[in-house]
Parts: C-alpha cells; sequence; structure tokens
C-alpha cells in the first residue's frame, strides 16, 4: 500500500467521521393529526363568505374575492384553487411527513402529505439551486430546505395561483412564495408559513399552526390527488358560465359587519387592523353582538347536550368530533 | 515489541498520524456539535443570559392574523368555539358578566398570562437580570417573570402572570466553533391566579399549568419572528390541553408602545 493510497483512506475516514446530523437534526417522520384549536370555524365547517379578517389584502384581491359564490370551485376549472403548497394551515385534516434519502442514508428531500394536498410537498434538502422564474409552475411547487438548528426551514416557489385561506376566495397568485418554518417539541409539531405575494398581498400574511403526533392520525385519509376535476353542477355543464358575483353586487360582501358588529376594514382585510393599535381606534364604536347565534358552544361535543345559554346555536357543520379525547367523555 | 512498531518515517506511521488527525477532527467537531446538541449545557459558569440561544429581547408585537375576532375585540357572551371547555367551564362561561368583574376589582382576569399572549399586545422582553427573563406587555401593563435554574414553588399568593421557570433547549445545529447556536426556550408558569382564555369569560383555574416552548425564526429580509408554541392544561375547565401557537413580529425600537389599563368589557 502506498503512501498515496493511504493517505486517500485516512482522509475519507476522516471525512466519514465527521459526517453524521448536518442533514438531519430531528426526526420529524410520521403522522400529525391537526390540533384546531385556532380558526376552528374556517378549518372545520368553513370559512364565513366576506370574512377577511387576519389578512393583508390589496384592493385587487378584496375585489377579487368579492366575486366569488359558493358555487365557483364546483366548476372543473376552478376545483382545485383551494390545493396549493401548506393549504394544510387551512385545513381540518393530518399531516404526514417523511423523508428520502440517498444510498448511504442522507437526506435528500422532506416530503409533505395530507389529504387536501395537491400533490406532495418535496423539500429538497440536497442544496439544488431553484429553477429560472420562467420556469414551470406546479400545484405543489418548487421548495428546499435547510436546519436551522432543529428547526427545518422551507422556502416554496414556481406554486399555481390558488385561494389563500378556506372556502371565501381569497386569492393568491403564482408569483407568492411561502417561508415556511417546521419545528418540533416532543410530539407537538409546529409550522409557521410566511406567504408573500407581489400580486394580492400588502405584507407577508403569517400563520402560525400546531399538530400532534399520532399514528392513527391518518390512516385511511391520505389521498395523493383528491382534487378531482369534474362539473358538480350539472346546469353549468358546457356552459362556459363561471358562477360569480358582479363587482358590488356580492350579497354576502357585509356578511361579518351585520353578524358580528366588525368594522368593514377589518372584515375587509386591511393590513392595519392586524395589529393592536387598530383596536384602539375603534374602541367606543365597536360593540359586541348581544348573543352568539353561530357555532357557540364551546366544543363541539356540547352539541346537543341540553342546557346551553339561550340564544346559543351549537352547530359542528357536520364534521363530528376532531378533537383529542376529552376528559369527561361518556 | 518494539520492533513491531512503525519507524518514524514508515508509512504505516505516516497513516497512523493522520488517522489520529482524522479522529482529533472529529472529536473536536463532535464536541463542538454536543455542545449545541440537545440538552447541551453551556460552557461552565455561563449564566442564562450569556448561554442563551437566541436573543428574545427587544419590542415585539402581536400580529393578528388568526382568531382576528376573539383575540382583538370582545366577542359576544357565548361565543367560544376553538376552546376544549369543560361542561363546567362553559357553565361558568355563560355566567361572564364584565360589570360584576370590574365591581370587583377582577377587570384583569383576560390578562393573566394564558390570556394575554393571545391578545392584542405588544410585549417588551429585557433581561432583569443574568437569571430572569422580564417580558412586559402594553395590553394591560402587565409583568411576567422568566427564572432560570429555579423550580416551580407552590408557595405564595397566585398572581395574574403566575411563576415561570425557564430553560433553554439547546438544538443542534452548526458546525465548527462560532458556528451560531440554536435552541429554544421553555417556560413553566404555574400560581395563576384563576382568570379567562378569552375576553368573553371562557375561565382558567387555579390549577392551570402553562408550558410554552419560545422559537425564533430569522427571515432572509432580516425580519424576525418569536413563536410561542403553548399548552394551557386546567384539570377544572377544560376537557383537553388547549394548545396553540402565537407569532410576533419584531418592531425596530419601542415607538409604538402604547400602555393601557386592564378593561374588562372591550
Amino acid at each position: 500500500m502506498n503512501g498515496i493510497v493511504l493517505t486517500r483512506i485516512v482522509m475519507l475516514v476522516g471525512v466519514l467521521l465527521g459526517s453524521g446530523p448536518a442533514f438531519a437534526q430531528i426526526e420529524l417522520s410520521g403522522s400529525y393529526a391537526p390540533i384546531l384549536y385556532e380558526d376552528y370555524i374556517e378549518r372545520g365547517p368553513g370559512s364565513d363568505l366576506g370574512d377577511f379578517t387576519g389578512m393583508p389584502l390589496n384592493d385587487e384581491a378584496r375585489a377579487k374575492a368579492l366575486l366569488y359564490t359558493s358555487n365557483l370551485p364546483s366548476t372543473m376549472e376552478r376545483q382545485c384553487l383551494a390545493q396549493a403548497p401548506w393549504v394544510q394551515m387551512y385545513r381540518p385534516r393530518g399531516i404526514s411527513i417523511w423523508r428520502d434519502v440517498d444510498e448511504v442514508g442522507n437526506v435528500i428531500a422532506w416530503k409533505l402529505g395530507g389529504d387536501y394536498l395537491r400533490g406532495t410537498v418535496t423539500i429538497w434538502m440536497d442544496g439544488r439551486p431553484e429553477p429560472s422564474p420562467n420556469a414551470l409552475s406546479s400545484a405543489e411547487g418548487f421548495t428546499t430546505g435547510k436546519w436551522e438548528g432543529d428547526t427545518l426551514t422551507a422556502r416554496t416557489t414556481h406554486m399555481k395561483t390558488a385561494w389563500i385561506r378556506r372556502g371565501n376566495g381569497i386569492p393568491g397568485s403564482d408569483r407568492s412564495t411561502i417561508t415556511a418554518h417546521i419545528t418540533r417539541h416532543g410530539d407537538l409539531l409546529t409550522i409557521v408559513t410566511i406567504q408573500e405575494d407581489p400580486i394580492y398581498l400588502t405584507e407577508p400574511h403569517v400563520v402560525s399552526r400546531v399538530w400532534q403526533l399520532n399514528p392513527r392520525a391518518n390512516a385511511n385519509q391520505y389521498v395523493e390527488e383528491n382534487c378531482n376535476t369534474a362539473n358538480e353542477i350539472p346546469r353549468l355543464q358546457d356552459t362556459g358560465i363561471v358562477p360569480h358575483y358582479l363587482p358590488g353586487k356580492n350579497p354576502e360582501a357585509d356578511f361579518m359587519i351585520r353578524t358580528y358588529n366588525l368594522p368593514r376594514e377589518a372584515a375587509m382585510g386591511y393590513a392595519e387592523a392586524l395589529y393592536p393599535e387598530y383596536r384602539k381606534t375603534i374602541k367606543g364604536v365597536y360593540t359586541p353582538p348581544a348573543s352568539c347565534g353561530r357555532y357557540c358552544c364551546g366544543w363541539i361535543e356540547r352539541q346537543g347536550l341540553p342546557g346551553a345559554a339561550p340564544g346559543l346555536t351549537c352547530n359542528d357543520g357536520g364534521l363530528g368530533d376532531l378533537g383529542p379525547p376529552r376528559r369527561d367523555a361518556k | 515489541m518494539n520492533s513491531q512498531l512503525p519507524s518514524p518515517n514508515s508509512q504505516g506511521a505516516r497513516a497512523a498520524v493522520l488517522l489520529a488527525a482524522a479522529v482529533v477532527l472529529h472529536l473536536g467537531l463532535s464536541v463542538d456539535v454536543r455542545a449545541q446538541g440537545r440538552g447541551a449545557q453551556a460552557p461552565a459558569g455561563a449564566t442564562p443570559r450569556a448561554a442563551a440561544p437566541f436573543d428574545p429581547t427587544g419590542y415585539w408585537v402581536a400580529i393578528i392574523s388568526e382568531d382576528w375576532r376573539w383575540r382583538m375585540i370582545t366577542p359576544a357572551k357565548g361565543d367560544f368555539p376553538s376552546i376544549p371547555m369543560s361542561r363546567e367551564g362553559q357553565r361558568v362561561a355563560e355566567a361572564w358578566d364584565p360589570a360584576k368583574d370590574t365591581a370587583a376589582g377582577e377587570q384583569c382576569r383576560a390578562y393573566g398570562a394564558p390570556g394575554l399572549m393571545r391578545g392584542p399586545t405588544r410585549l417588551h422582553i429585557t433581561w432583569q437580570d443574568d437569571n430572569t427573563l422580564k417580558l412586559e406587555s402594553d395590553y394591560g401593563t402587565q409583568t411576567r417573570l422568566f427564572r432560570f435554574g429555579g423550580t416551580s414553588s407552590a408557595q405564595g399568593a397566585k398572581t395574574w402572570q403566575g411563576v415561570s421557570t425557564a430553560e433553554w433547549i439547546m438544538g443542534g445545529g452548526g458546525r465548527g466553533r462560532g458556528a451560531a447556536r440554536r435552541g429554544s426556550m421553555k417556560s413553566v408558569t404555574t400560581q395563576l391566579r384563576p382568570g379567562y382564555l378569552r375576553k368573553n369569560g371562557v375561565p382558567y383555574s387555579a390549577s392551570t399549568v402553562f408550558i410554552e416552548y419560545w422559537d425564533l425564526h430569522i427571515e432572509a429580509n432580516g425580519d424576525q419572528y418569536i413563536v410561542d408554541t403553548n399548552i394551557v392544561e386546567d384539570p377544572v375547565y377544560l376537557q383537553a390541553p388547549w394548545v396553540t401557537a402565537i407569532h410576533f413580529k419584531k418592531e425596530p425600537n419601542g415607538s409604538k408602545w402604547d400602555p393601557s389599563p386592564c378593561d374588562a368589557k372591550f
């Protein structure tokens, strides 16, 4: 064995010894159940029409969202507009996470699948560059990731035009980028998404959600392609009709205002309403409704039980029991 | 025996030296990684302040992009979806009377730690000393202290902000000396005076334990967010732990800091 060979062997040993956890700081693989204790109405039964609270929309986005009717996603061409990468932030289903590895076990990509994703989100970890801005957009977008401590930070580009949030037509453009931070604390998985969209948002839209590791979470629920392109309304078949409201004619445009006494700028998604100082501007102007009339009773198991306060209407939207086991379950 | 040892000039000797160097290099790296690994301790003698894996200090603003109708304003009585209340919790919430709370000097019930953190607030976080992190809110003008290295005591009066113990959870991460330290802060708050999780009277009891995991995320454009993944455990008024995540964005200064007193109604 000559010296050169020995030197190479030793250097190889050194490199192998020096490699290790750089690619995978923490195990993310598993099946996670959603914890629906935030934005339950949106993620469960579905958003109120005209509810753009918590959004930093520009005028174009507002105008487009107000054209929306709930018949629109029933048309073939628009059925998949709800299926965007990271749409699970607004949905009631779980996430499955797994990894793709190379022949020596290095993680090449983390994969996120879920019932409402149209195509698996692949978070490439092998350092590949983003495609050209002119490259094809896809339903799942293009995502790269890197570890920042125990947080996996991902960046998604090249997505298709899709609705942001759920069920009321808030638009997102194909020029959106989404940064996601995925952090695991024990069995809890926190995902933060920061969506930037130069077409429809006036500032980044930030959402943080929590899931819980649960091997039963996604059994029989995972569907790779659940977005069926079929016309669901026979009378619209082959007519070319696109269900919509004309500008200024949406009867639900003031639903949040008349139902919950919300100020218009809050209901219509002006960014100023996201910050604490906004609250002080409506002191003396806003008064709570006299009673709650929709989705009231604290958690859905209460539905149908006697004893709710007068004026409460319990309604779980037909989703049934979505929460963790109850202490006082029968 | 000596004859079996390679001479200093042999190839075997060179290989041994190189192998030893590789192992030393690996050990050096490993020590560095372990120093940043889970549960790793800061250098001997380092205070919690010096050992911090991220800088939580500064002014932070809550972005109310979730549950807006329940966080920014006071919702109607009985309007409390999303919270896994027990039947007793619901009974108490349905009896909410803000005028009665005010008259009883209980107007800060919605400003106790588990309710406050989801409120429309700014936070000012500073080090009170090397072992104590101080969190102030302008919403309700509250102060909570996070004490590192301590244990939660069941002694003393219960307060709106309770007693918070904290620890750093060091994460994996960068290799090599000088690499950025990463990690989270975990805090556990007890000794809480009974209060509200929501402004419209959703209760938590004196038995509540409030657990939080704090993470810092720094964006490519320099924006910084602290995310507080938190768990409210209350065997009295909740059917199950109430788990949410709250995000705050860092502000350049305190120019928007605007303290206001507790208000039971608005």
